[in-house]
């Protein structure tokens, strides 16, 4: 069973958080339009939710990221200006991404996991695997 | 059209190498009884999150990890039915003499054409990345051998109506 705090998490902030994710998707969608994907990435990985259990902030964040993830082009440009502190949050979307089966997003997400463990290496992965609690 | 196959065996391979990190561990409810927990799934705590892979809409892959053993299953490409029933009859085949491939597990995973149950004591026994790459060069070989088998029957079929219908010419 759910301790109280997830409960006090669920209730109160699942609408705070989803209203931070509406208003983060806008800016994304503002960086993509001035043609800087890595920002719109950054932006979306940035306030992942990891403590909440509600099915909808993760729905609704995942879709922030895939459309920033769908929109880079140039994956090697992409990984030299971001921090390695994202590459953990980063492997858990791609592997939410693999598990959709929808052609277009298998390949990028494909294509994203190769470069990412060249980077980060199999620690990264390892810790998508391992860590239960924070899910995406 | 290989690349994006070679994009999916490298992530499948990262992802067993990672997931594969098995050691003993007998068994918590039962004294004396050592069972691979990634069959059984009775603790969440010796359970890691499995993992989809998808290459496209037909083809996927599930990794599931446990602490003592590894679980891959694979659905493999089927374009049509003829592919349909040569690949259920192939590895039906494959699964009945599980016994001597020793990683093959006997039924398939339900939604899953084939699967593989690696334990600590096959890792003790067999080398880690040659277990991989044993795995992946299954995948490689399954589809080869499926075209093949597709190509033959077509082959034959062809000969056999030529030869039938030369007696009506």
């Amino acid at each position: 069973m759910m301790a109280g705090a997830e409960k006090f998490v669920e209730a109160d902030n699942a609408e705070a958080i989803i209203t931070r994710i509406e208003h983060k998707s806008r800016k994304i969608e503002s960086l993509l339009k001035q043609n800087k994907p890595v920002e719109a990435l950054k932006t979306a990985l940035e306030g992942s939710p990891p403590m909440t259990r509600d099915e909808r902030c993760k729905s609704a964040n995942w879709i922030a990221v895939h459309r920033a993830l769908m929109a880079i082009k140039d994956v090697e440009g992409m990984f030299s200006s971001l921090d390695p502190e994202y590459y953990d949050i980063l492997m858990k979307y791609l592997y939410r991404g693999l598990s959709t089966g929808d052609r277009p997003t298998c390949d990028q997400c494909l294509r994203i996991h190769e470069k990412l463990t060249e980077r980060a290496g199999l620690g990264c992965i390892l810790r998508s695997l391992a860590d239960t609690v924070n899910t995406v | 059209m290989a690349n994006p196959l070679k994009l999916y065996l490298t992530c499948i391979r990262n992802t067993l190498e990672a997931a594969m990190c098995l050691q003993n561990f007998p068994c918590q409810e039962v004294e004396r009884h050592n069972k691979p927990e990634v069959e059984l799934k009775t603790s969440p705590e010796l359970l890691l999150n499995p993992v989809l892979i998808c290459r496209n809409e037909a083809e996927k892959c599930l990794i599931e990890t446990s602490i003592n053993s590894l679980r891959i299953s694979l659905k493999v490409k089927q374009a049509d039915e003829l592919e349909n029933i040569l690949a259920k009859k192939f590895l039906r085949f494959l699964s009945m003499r599980a016994e001597a491939f020793q990683v093959l597990r006997r039924k398939p995973v339900q939604g899953y054409d084939i699967s593989f149950l690696i334990t600590n004591y096959h890792c003790e026994e067999m080398q880690k990345q040659k277990l991989i790459d044993f795995i992946v060069q299954f995948m490689e070989d399954i589809d080869k051998e499926i075209s093949e088998l597709k190509m033959s029957v077509s082959t034959r079929g062809r000969l056999v109506a030529s030869e039938f219908l030369k007696q009506f010419l």
